[in-house]
């Protein structure tokens, strides 16, 4: 299980501010956002293309789409206009 | 007078201690070679000031210096710069401001004020239609700049029978007891840095109004309302413009600042703060900010509004968040919100604050100074505060600022300080430009005037921060863009637009990888443009201000040539900082960031500053001490 907190617009704009999920990749987590994402508020407009587009860090520091998780990682999303 | 639009074509020299006025002779020669703004100043500075002056003489000068742009209605034009010796650094420097004044200024028929000498007693000046009234001020003495400004307002609406529009800066305690890093303020916007209040308040000036009818005229009105319309549509599509400073406000960057290691962290011992997220932009979006708002023609609208003692007033910035958030261990947004407001009306510039109390805090805990200041222990900070303010106790000692005190008690390796002033929240061991910045910048610590490279270092694209290859280039040419684009009277967050939108949409895509591992080494090439800009004799749609300027005063330029009004603006203020003893010894860090690392299991995690410095001095064709020669001078048509 890892924790996926979202940042800058793309939380302000979801309404998600951080959720669990089972993935072992990044790559494997961004269906699983996106439907949270969807959950919480249907009307976004925020699209896969959005999440894959994001800066990531896991556990503080910058990582790139193809990082591996490990059980108790905490991934950070950061929306390009955050100031990636 | 003059032939170009945009101009009122007038700058007066106020002399406060024979209350007279003249004209101060600025050609149009001169404003093809400065534009105006801080590079105006400094050539003001640099034609008046000998090197024997202090900050605190009658024959200190303060400039008051507007764009052709400011008050046009061009994009984020309303900024205005006030330039003088720093009483915190003892050099020149310039302080610049998003209040209403400037735009007053030019109503009032102005392009400058000049100001000189010594009020007898505590002034305040009224400017009419280019009319110069002295008011006793003695009443307002201690008050706080919304009470000043709410008492002028009144005071004037009385005066006139009639409410009075116009444009005010003012000082409050902080400005009136010499705190050397007391700042002037203009409505709620401040000219923050380097202490620009304690000149005000030596000079026994409380506040300046200015109002008038006069309207600064437009060269080609159909050209410059097609090219705004454009650029305004282009500010507004940006990713940092368009949505991330609308949206959240310079605060937006804690988050990614964390990220990257540059949030400075318990007086920048660290580059990430555990608890960021607590005083983050996202945090202040969700849980304080009512609405935002903006400074006047301004499409960003950057400014957060929150709730303090019951009254809306604007948000902390990105600075106030990180060096009262974590450079001093404290995560309680409300208090910053409240801090914020409080120094506001202090009238004391909140990154200079943060950074002495960050000082002290450490020179407490290393038993070097004790003034009872403890990281994360922030209760009985607003009395401190209001204790420097007043010079009051210890109050009295902090408002002499870090370098002052670490070099009575020691402590200089940690007193985070350039030239005298107090860094920004930018931790610069993750970007090294920056920190090269920091320490060449001519006023000391600012991240503004040391080029911003952090934009490109992590917050804006991804170059990598940690390498020095290529920055003293990349420094030279965003210093003079930078200083051009100010000098019209623009805010330099409509230069974020300068990075391709489509390079901060998609940090992860090939191209954008590509870019951001290929700039380090385009300095050869970026130096081949620093050394001849007019190669550039052409404009382009990423960088519209020279079109602008041209739509709006009639001055042709090309890209080259703006860039080039930059550089020679950068020479000339380095050229006054050379009377008063500056040269390359003085372009230094303290140990912290060039020293230690930041990371001690990587060695890249220092800021190698004297590698960088040579390379920066050879870009821009300045001897090895660091100061541009009398051939140079020449060249740039300084001389």
């Amino acid at each position: 299980m890892v924790t996926v907190k979202l940042f800058g617009t793309l939380r302000l704009d979801s309404d998600v501010k951080e959720l669990t999920a089972e993935a072992d990749t990044i790559r494997a987590l961004y269906p699983l956002v996106l439907a949270e994402i969807r959950k919480q508020k249907p009307d976004s407009g925020i699209t896969e293309k959005a999440l894959k587009s994001c800066l990531i860090a896991v556990n503080g520091k910058q990582a790139t789409p193809q990082a591996k998780l490990r059980d108790g990682d905490t991934v950070y999303l950061f929306p390009a206009a955050a100031g990636g | 007078m003059t032939n170009y639009c945009g101009y009122m074509g007038k700058v007066l020299l106020l002399d406060l201690g024979t209350h007279t006025a003249e004209n101060y002779i600025w050609t149009d020669l001169d404003r093809e070679k400065y534009i105006g703004g801080k590079a105006m100043a400094s050539k003001i500075l640099y034609d008046n000031l000998t090197g024997a002056e202090k900050p605190f003489d009658p024959e200190n000068l303060i400039v008051i210096a507007t764009g052709p742009l400011t008050g046009t209605g061009a994009p984020s034009s309303n900024r205005f710069d006030i330039s003088s010796l720093s009483p915190l650094t003892g050099i020149t420097s310039s302080s610049n401001c998003g209040g209403n004044f400037g735009h007053y200024l030019k109503k009032a028929g102005l392009d400058a004020l000049i100001i000189r000498g010594t009020c007898e007693k505590l002034s305040w000046i009224e400017i009419n239609n280019g009319e110069f009234i002295f008011h006793d001020a003695r009443e307002l003495r201690d008050l706080k700049c919304g009470e000043t400004q709410a008492a002028l307002q009144e005071k004037l609406n009385a005066e006139h029978g009639k409410k009075v529009s116009c444009g005010m800066v003012c000082i409050g305690p902080a400005g009136e007891n010499l705190v050397r890093y007391a700042s002037v303020i203009s409505g709620e916007r401040a000219a923050g840095r380097a202490g620009m209040g304690a000149v005000f308040g030596s000079k026994n000036l409380k506040a300046i109004t200015a109002a008038g009818d006069a309207v600064p005229s437009i060269y080609d009105k159909e050209g410059a309302a097609a090219h705004r319309k454009k650029w305004v549509n282009y500010i507004r599509r940006h990713p940092l413009t368009g949505e991330q400073l609308p949206k959240m406000g310079t605060a937006g960057l804690v988050s990614s600042m964390q990220v990257h290691g540059l949030l400075s962290t318990r007086n920048y011992a660290r580059g990430q703060f555990e608890q960021f997220e607590a005083v983050s932009g996202e945090a202040l979006a969700e849980e304080l900010t009512v609405t935002n708002s903006g400074c006047l023609s301004c499409p960003i609208r950057c400014t957060r509004r929150v709730p303090v003692d019951g009254k809306t007033v604007k948000g902390p910035e990105l600075e106030t968040l990180g060096l009262l958030g974590g450079n001093i261990e404290n995560a309680n947004l409300e208090q910053i919100c409240h801090w914020n407001y409080e120094l506001d009306e202090l009238g004391m510039d909140t990154i200079s604050t943060a950074g002495t109390i960050a000082w002290a805090m450490e020179a407490g805990e290393k038993g070097l100074w004790e003034s009872g200041l403890r990281f994360g222990e922030t209760e009985g900070l607003s009395k401190i505060f209001d204790d420097i303010a007043h010079r009051r106790g210890i109050g009295a000692e902090l408002a002499e600022g870090s370098k002052r005190l670490s070099e009575k008690y020691g402590g200089k390796d940690f007193a985070i300080q350039s030239k005298g002033m107090e860094l920004a929240a930018y931790e610069p061991r993750r970007a090294v430009g920056q920190g090269l910045g920091y320490a060449v910048a001519n006023r000391g610590g600012c991240h503004l005037n040391g080029g911003y490279l952090v934009v490109l270092e992590g917050l804006g694209m991804n170059v990598n921060g940690q390498t020095p290859h290529g920055k003293a280039d990349l420094c030279m040419v965003m210093q003079d863009l930078m200083e051009a684009i100010s000098c019209g009277g623009q805010c330099l967050f409509t230069s974020y637009g300068v990075v391709p939108a489509f390079m901060v949409r998609n940090p992860n895509g090939i191209l954008q990888r590509a870019v951001n591992a290929i700039v380090p080494f385009m300095g050869p090439a970026v130096r081949i443009y620093n050394k001849i800009p007019e190669i550039a004799c052409f404009n382009i749609p990423l960088i519209p201000y020279p079109t602008e300027l041209r739509y709006t005063t009639g001055m042709k330029l090309t890209l080259g040539e703006f860039t080039r009004i930059g550089e020679r603006s950068y020479n000339v203020e380095r050229a006054v900082n050379a009377r008063f003893g500056v040269s390359a010894a003085n372009d230094k860090l303290p140990k912290r960031l060039t020293d230690t690392l930041q990371d001690p299991g990587n060695p890249k995690t220092r800021v190698p500053l004297e590698q960088m410095k040579r390379t920066y001095y050879r870009a821009r064709g300045w001897g090895k001490n660091g100061l541009p020669g009398e051939k140079k001078l020449r060249r740039l048509g300084i001389r």
